[in-house]
């Protein structure tokens, strides 16, 4: 029964994503009872290893769609703010890397294993680090929840791309007894890439994520110090832009509507996170990052 | 015409966007009270009406300065409600008109073309993303932005961000 349902998981796999290697899989598991054993067992969880290998591999496959802002030291300042909060959070040890990618749209985005990246188009809409803090916190709580991880496991297409080529990667390691962490890394990168290509990042994730994301996302900055407030003041901004004006259909197709989100976080902040409302909003060195005025 | 209109108001408005705290148009989202000061025991100046049309001025953690009804004071931010204050003039079926439908909710609906483009603006569209071939140089240069636990605890020591323990909100009592 688990058998066949791996089986079929597999079959299921193979005209979409041919690029993987998945007729091979199947030949190698000739037993199939042994691979069925290995896909089961490889879509129970992600190590973080696994995690931060199909992180690289999406988050490569999303730079092929658009590029960095060339602004080494706002990136170098967006990765110092993202490190800082990351630092306050149950997951510090991740590789936390933070990237703005140079397109005028309104957008963040978190990969897994640690990889938040936003638009120069938002950032320049901020007015000062703390609201610029409440967004990276926002995608440094999608990660530590796994949410985009969720989201794969929950469709069949995605699921199938990446545990067979966990389970391909696990049987090569098992063949060559041991070590071939390369090919465990190359397969899920690929993995990633097709995602990708797939619409890992134009579907929605669920609602109650990006409600939980916003009620974790304003706790972590005011860990780190800054006014909790940002991170409304930002939703107040969003909720004044239309879609159509800014060309920014991946935000707002996908999340639900600020005043929404604002009428969540409400029942949050002010109770929990009000005596902290006068920590800093940190204007002048966001201005000076942003080459501003 | 209209539609040839509007990729330039849409530049003008993108442009001046970053800048315009002082312009923003809102409302009450309920009956509330303008304060002299941010903050609760404050004078409360005039009541206001939900609706109440607004300018907001400027931001100070959980209040917001605005002028209503020709006086300057402070409400609570959650008692704002924003709109989109730029009319666009292509709702009807414009130059951009479909693009929120593009991608639907939850759908994986085919893109019509990439009319971002009418923008000048590089969007980030489905096809896009269909397209992409992985950039390694790209990601190599990405990571090597990493900020180490130094440097990033010096950072925030330079703007006095001090770490305080906070419980993450819900915990412990239902979601």
């Amino acid at each position: 029964m688990r058998t066949m349902l791996a089986a079929m998981l597999l079959a299921s796999a193979i005209p979409v994503h041919a690029q993987l290697d998945f007729g091979r899989i199947i030949d190698l598991g000739k037993k199939a009872v042994e691979v069925g054993e290995k896909v089961q067992e490889a879509s129970k969880e992600y190590t973080v290893e696994e995690e931060v290998a199909l992180g690289e591999g999406i988050t490569a496959g999303f730079l092929g769609a658009t590029r960095l802002h060339p602004d080494e030291r706002l990136q170098r300042y967006v990765n110092r703010i993202g490190r800082w909060l990351a630092q306050q959070t149950e997951r510090r040890d991740l590789p936390w890397t933070f990237g703005v990618i140079d397109t005028d749209t309104i957008n963040a985005f978190a990969m897994p294993g640690g990889t938040v990246i936003v638009s120069h188009g938002l950032v320049k809409r901020l007015a000062s680090e703390s609201e610029l803090a409440g967004v990276l916190a926002h995608e440094i709580a999608h990660v530590l929840k796994k949410h985009q991880l969720s989201a794969i496991k929950s469709d069949a297409g995605w699921s199938a791309a990446a545990t067979g080529a966990k389970a391909y990667a696990a049987d090569r390691i098992g063949r060559s007894s041991g070590g071939d962490v390369l090919g465990l890394k190359s397969q899920l990168a690929n993995a990633g890439v097709d995602l990708v290509k797939d619409g890992l990042f134009l579907r929605p994730l669920d609602r109650g994520m990006e409600y939980e994301a916003d009620r974790i996302g304003v706790v972590i900055a005011t860990r780190g110090g800054y006014d909790p407030y940002g991170f409304v003041a930002v939703l107040s901004m969003l909720a004044q832009v239309k879609p159509e004006e800014s060309g920014d259909s991946i935000t707002f197709s996908t999340h639900p509507t600020p005043a929404d989100r604002l009428a969540e976080l409400e029942k949050v902040v002010p109770t929990a996170l009000e005596k902290y409302a006068a920590q800093p909003q940190v204007e002048g060195r966001f201005r000076q990052a942003l080459g501003a005025k | 015409m209209l539609t040839r209109l509007t990729p330039l108001l849409l530049l003008a408005w993108l442009s001046f966007a970053g800048d315009a705290l002082a312009q923003e148009q809102a409302a009450t989202n309920r009956a509330t009270d303008l304060k002299e000061r941010p903050a609760f025991e404050a004078k409360t100046l005039a009541p206001l009406a939900a609706g109440a049309p607004l300018k907001v001025l400027s931001r100070q953690g959980a209040w917001t300065q605005v002028e209503a009804g020709g006086k300057r004071g402070w409400i609570r931010a959650f008692h704002l409600r924003f709109e989109a204050t730029v009319e666009t003039s292509s709702s009807g079926g414009g130059s951009l008109g479909g693009l929120t439908s593009i991608f639907g909710f939850g759908g994986r609906k085919a893109p019509e073309t990439s009319k971002v483009a009418t923008l000048g603006i590089r969007g980030l569209t489905p096809e896009d993303f269909k397209n992409a071939s992985p950039d390694q140089a790209a990601l190599r240069k990405l990571q090597s932005y990493r900020a180490d636990k130094a440097t990033a605890e010096r950072f925030a020591r330079e703007a006095k961000l001090s770490p305080v323990a906070v419980a993450y909100a819900g915990e412990g009592g239902g979601s």
